[in-house]
């Protein structure tokens, strides 16, 4: 690829708008807090012109705000999160609506017979706008997480009494860990960015890694703590032995096709479609479902995905439950329906709705029985999964069409949605953790008489979760099983009911072990309500104050309820329509 | 969606009478909770006030509706229906048009008694209860609780039906929660899981039924509606007899638990006894006819050949709640819990009525969920009363009632008469109605509910005899009086009793009374017409 070309032309600069903002925010956010006073003498003699060269010195009262690299990642995600939506609302300049990247950088519509690198259609705008969404939530609620010291209060002298200076360094150090922080968060938006535009798998496993490097280190930021580490270091070699097998199978698939492009002329769809896999390519793709698994945490795979969601903060543990496992769906959805779906008789359909059935009953099962409230939305996190790995076998199983385009809605809808309450939910706990507390049921006791205004939201997440009417995640429930059912059952007028039962697909007793794994899960999630209703508290009224959280979970919870019922959930189903007409063309 | 399908959609009356409420409840209480303590402090009458009129408002619209029109309606037809069927392609009332759902209301000659008798009982139970405590949050829950009970009523769109139904009760919970007596915590929780879970199966009988009713308009990507009116006109709607058993018997676990019949009661006693006045008022007087509105709605209209093969089951479930509660009510020595089960027992009678698969006998059961709507308020009303004036609801813990309560007791009187069925009350017409259609169609097995209904009198009389009379001129107060000289009720409690009462009364004399009866009787023949007729043995 020649470099050149990325930055010839206008065209390259309006369809990849939301990632060229996204790196120019990244650059900002790396030069703008290290803005100063500094000079630069000349070297010329008997003169003292001081040339301010501003990257270092003392910093002015703006860039040393410990509020300026959170407020630089959230509006820098909030653009790139607008100018995704405008691209697909308004037919604009800004952004295009659909557009094919070649390998030699030339900008076209999608043809066929092109094979390109990043493909920007209704779906990847779509997940773009996910994964923006929850960082931005993420990004608004971490304000309050990591401690700021106004640089005004910082004291510069060094002092001598060692626990003073300890002191003093750490409150530096704070005002830094600010822009670690949001640096990370920006560098994980554009890692998924590359993901969702992905149509090779090369481009694809860069974005990938470059997603989850950043996010490894984001799960470890609590450094103070002692599980913070832990679970970093545990997802860490998880996750890299994960992507290690992943990337062996990006190199069998290579072998067998000499080619890493899914679609096009010599694409890996077309030969899988024309000659069929051998075992080569099989292997292929089962290791890199395994990179995939992890990421979405399915269940051979999900032991480090309560630990790393424990030791996370509350915001970073949101982000992996929504933004990194949409990611490893989108992987997923795109490399499985690209390659494979053209060809009819799915292999790995069973495979997948076998994991699909164990992920999700394990996940709920492991859920009724975790004490801790982070480990129990991880574990209903990895359920929800299991929810999404039985559509994606469905579609499988059913090959392209209506049925298939609708649980594809289903799953879409689903990783948009989840993204209001999933995250609310763990920026709940972030609330309780602000005390200190939080990581046992028992600190849930008496929320509601402490502060109504956080338990009410509670409860609306943990409905959401559970899939009650009328709010948002029923909606993708009915659309997914609605999906599920009405494909594989067709039209049973007339039959009667052993009739109907006896000509069932298989997958339709995923749909139903949908449903039943949705009334388990009402146990736990109702647990939380009972404690936070019901329970008596010795704790004082008084919550920590945390505005930004509080802002968040405010537009959680309206996320939650309007996305669920009415003119807005509409929009977004027809969207998540388009979106997933938009995989399958 | 242009300006003129927004207007036909929220220019309609009965949009109006559902969202009216709940949105001026929820602005009452969000303007109570963000004002500061000394505003609130003033602000506490004048919203009660704007409650009060909300609710007399609703009353006048509701009473409006049925003046204008006569009910004679045709099979199917609704008034005030926003939308036919047919219009969503146009989006005119699409809600979330994508997964098939609308803002469908429509008011017949079943709903219409229900949401008259709504807007008749929520200002009566402000009335009654008009100075509670927080009354600011206490009278606007009621309204909430107002448009949420109206919204199951009038919805003809299963989606919205079943949020709505769910919606009622998180003010009845909060209610309870909240204002209770001492054992209101254990009350709430079960009330609420007991009802949560029961329609969880109704739910899933929805979805059964929404995964079979087919949908094709513009917009509508899972190609399923559910449009209520749709499966009604449809043909071979759930052609699979099995899948309509299976639907059926999942609405009637539904149902039977908000009514609620026998196996499925033991929500009741507890959330009655514990419920504050208005809550238990509007428990017995609205809530529980939900069960039996939705079982005729959809469960009678939709699946009638199911109605005819669980006759017997119907029978059986309706004859162990008559039988069981009013034996039960024997036993009670708490005033309010003796009331409670006394409702188990009434509403046997409708699933008894509605068993006969005659017109007589499911009008009967309509005007015994009206009837019943009257007289079961009238008598929690008065055992609030009694609770808050002689801090106890032991039967026979006092004697002679009448002497210090000379009103209290005749309300008592009025209430218990209306309830064991003496004639010239409106709890008579019902029995009568339901008891001969059931000879009609079962000859002399109505010798069985007719014997159940001497004991209902009797432990009305029994209790009436322990605790009006029996004073030999002096009354015996109950402990809990610590000697205080006991006043009658006062003025606003006696201003509800005295319109419920009146009402019994009337009904009994007159049951067509603004068209009432004539129109539910007029509704159950069209649907034995059109309906059960070509499945009836």
């Amino acid at each position: 690829m020649n470099l050149g070309t990325l930055f010839s032309g206008p065209d390259m600069a309006s369809i990849l708008m939301p990632e060229w903002i996204l790196i120019l925010g990244i650059t900002a956010m790396i030069i703008v807090p290290n803005l100063g006073n500094a000079t630069f003498r000349l070297p010329i003699p008997n003169t003292s012109i001081r040339i301010p060269y501003l990257l270092g010195g003392k910093r002015f009262s703006f860039t040393g705000d410990p509020r300026l690299p959170s407020a630089i990642a959230a509006f820098t995600l909030f653009a790139s999160f607008i100018t995704a939506l405008l691209s697909q609302m308004i037919d604009s300049g800004v952004g295009v609506a659909e557009a094919c990247i070649s390998m030699t950088g030339a900008v076209n519509e999608c043809a066929i017979s092109d094979n390109y690198i990043l493909r920007v259609d209704p779906f990847s705008r779509m997940m773009e706008m996910i994964f923006t969404a929850a960082l931005l939530i993420a990004v608004i609620a971490n304000m309050d997480r990591l401690p700021a010291t106004s640089h005004k209060r910082l004291q510069l002298e060094v002092q001598e009494d060692p626990v003073a200076e300890n002191r003093r360094l750490a409150k530096l150090l704070n005002n830094r860990r600010q822009v670690d922080f949001s640096l990370l968060v920006l560098m994980v938006a554009l890692g998924m960015s590359t993901v969702a535009l992905s149509t090779n798998l090369f481009s694809l496993f860069v974005g990938l890694e470059l997603a989850s490097m950043a996010s490894y280190v984001l799960v470890s930021f609590h450094k103070e703590t002692k599980i913070g580490p832990e679970a970093g270091v545990k997802y860490f070699i998880v996750g890299s032995v994960a992507g290690a097998v992943g990337l062996y199978g990006i190199s069998m698939l290579y072998i067998w096709n000499g080619d890493l492009s899914i679609y096009g002329t010599g694409g890996l769809a077309e030969k899988w479609a024309s000659e069929g896999p051998n075992g080569m390519a099989i292997i292929g793709l089962a290791m890199m479902l395994v990179a995939f698994g992890f990421k979405v945490s399915a269940v051979p795979f999900h032991f480090a995905a309560p630990d790393a969601y424990a030791g996370a903060s509350g915001p970073v543990a949101g982000v992996l439950s929504t933004a990194s496992k949409a990611m490893g769906f989108v992987a997923l959805m795109r490399v499985l329906f690209g390659v494979t779906l053209g060809d009819g008789g799915n292999e790995w359909t069973i495979l997948i709705g076998a994991v699909a059935a164990i992920t999700m009953t394990w996940g709920n099962i492991a859920a009724l029985g975790s004490k801790n409230p982070k480990r129990m939305l991880a574990y209903s996190s990895i359920a929800h999964a299991g929810y999404i790995l039985a559509g994606i076998a469905a579609i499988g199983a059913l090959g392209p069409g209506a049925g298939s385009e609708l649980i594809a809605t289903a799953i879409i809808f689903h990783l948009a949605v989840l993204v209001t309450f999933k995250i609310g939910a763990f920026l709940v706990v972030s609330l309780l953790e602000c005390e200190g507390r939080g990581h046992e049921i028992s600190h849930f006791h008496g929320l509601a008489r402490r502060d109504p205004m956080i338990a009410i939201p509670m409860m609306i997440f943990m409905l959401a979760l559970a899939g009650v009417p009328p709010l948002s995640g029923f909606l993708s429930k009915l659309m997914m099983v609605s999906g599920i059912i009405s494909s594989t059952v067709g039209d049973v007028s007339g039959a009667t009911l052993s009739d109907a039962f006896g000509s069932l697909s298989w997958v339709f007793w995923l749909a139903i072990l949908i449903f039943i794994n949705s009334a388990i899960s009402i146990f736990y999630y109702l647990r939380i309500c009972v404690v936070m209703f019901f329970e008596e508290t010795d704790r004082s009224p008084r919550m920590s104050r945390a505005p930004m959280i509080r802002i968040a979970i405010m537009l959680c919870t309206m996320g939650a309820v309007v996305l669920g019922f009415g003119v807005l959930a509409d929009v977004l189903a027809i969207a998540a329509s388009d979106a997933a007409a938009a995989l399958f063309s | 969606m242009d300006l003129s399908n927004v207007i036909q959609m929220f220019g309609n009356p009965l949009t109006a009478l559902t969202l009216l409420p709940i949105f001026g409840a929820i602005l009452l209480m969000l303007l109570h909770w963000l004002s500061n303590d000394q505003r609130r402090e003033m602000l506490a009458s004048p919203i009660r006030f704007v409650n009060f009129s909300l609710a007399i408002l609703m009353f006048i619209m509701a009473t409006s509706i049925g003046l204008q029109e006569t009910f004679g309606l045709a099979w199917g037809e609704y008034l005030y229906q926003n939308c036919q069927t047919g219009e969503i392609i146009e989006g005119s009332c699409a809600l979330i048009g994508s997964i098939g759902v609308s803002w469908h209301v429509g008011i017949d000659a079943l709903s219409f008694p229900m949401v008259w008798l709504t807007t008749l009982l929520i200002p009566i139970t402000m009335i009654v209860e008009w100075n509670a405590k927080k009354g600011a949050y206490f009278h606007s829950l009621l309204l909430l609780m107002e448009g949420a009970l109206i919204g199951v009523f009038v919805s003809l769109d299963l989606f919205v039906f079943y949020v709505f139904w769910e919606l009622t009760l998180i003010p009845m919970f909060f209610l309870i929660l909240m204002w209770g007596g001492e054992d209101r915590r254990y009350a709430a929780q079960k009330f609420f899981i007991y009802t949560f879970a029961a329609s969880v199966f109704m739910l899933a009988g929805i979805l059964i039924m929404y995964f079979n009713n087919p949908a094709d308009w513009s917009g509508n990507i899972t190609n399923k509606s559910f449009d209520f009116v749709l499966m009604e006109n449809s043909t071979g709607f759930i052609a699979a007899e099995g899948l309509r058993s299976v639907v059926f018997l999942l609405m009637l676990i539904g149902f039977a638990t908000k009514l609620p019949s026998v196996p499925v009661h033991t929500w009741l006693p507890d959330a009655h006894v514990q419920a504050p006045t208005a809550g238990s008022m509007l428990l017995a007087g609205v809530m529980l006819k939900m069960g039996a509105y939705g079982f005729l709605r959809l469960g009678v209209t939709l699946f009638p050949e199911q109605l005819v093969e669980f006759q017997i089951l119907l029978i059986v479930l309706g004859m162990v709640s008559l039988v069981y509660g009013a034996i039960v009510c024997l036993g009670q020595m708490n005033l309010k819990r003796m009331v409670a089960y006394s409702s188990v027992s009434h509403m046997g009678l409708i699933f008894l009525g509605i068993a006969t698969l005659e017109p007589l006998g499911i009008a009967g059961a309509i005007f015994m969920m009206f009837a019943h709507g009257i007289i079961s308020p009238l008598l929690f009303a008065v055992c609030g009363a009694f609770k808050h004036h002689y801090h106890t609801l032991e039967i026979g813990s006092m004697r002679g009632l009448a002497h210090h309560s000379p009103w209290m007791s005749a309300h008592m009187m009025v209430g218990w008469m209306g309830s064991l069925g003496l004639p010239l009350m409106a709890g008579f017409v019902a029995e009568v109605a339901v008891l001969i259609a059931f000879y009609m169609a079962f000859g002399w097995w109505v010798l069985l509910p007719a014997v159940t209904l001497i004991v209902t009198a009797t432990y009305y009389l029994w209790s009436m005899q322990r605790t009006i009379f029996e004073g030999e001129g002096v009354a015996q107060l109950p402990p809990t009086m610590h000697g205080d000289k006991p006043r009658d009720i006062t003025w606003h409690e006696n201003t509800g009793m005295l319109i419920l009462g009146v009402l019994a009364v009337v009904y009994g004399i007159y049951p067509d009374f603004f068209g009432m009866f004539e129109m539910m009787s007029n509704w159950a023949s069209l649907l034995v017409e059109n309906v059960l007729l070509e499945v009836r043995p």
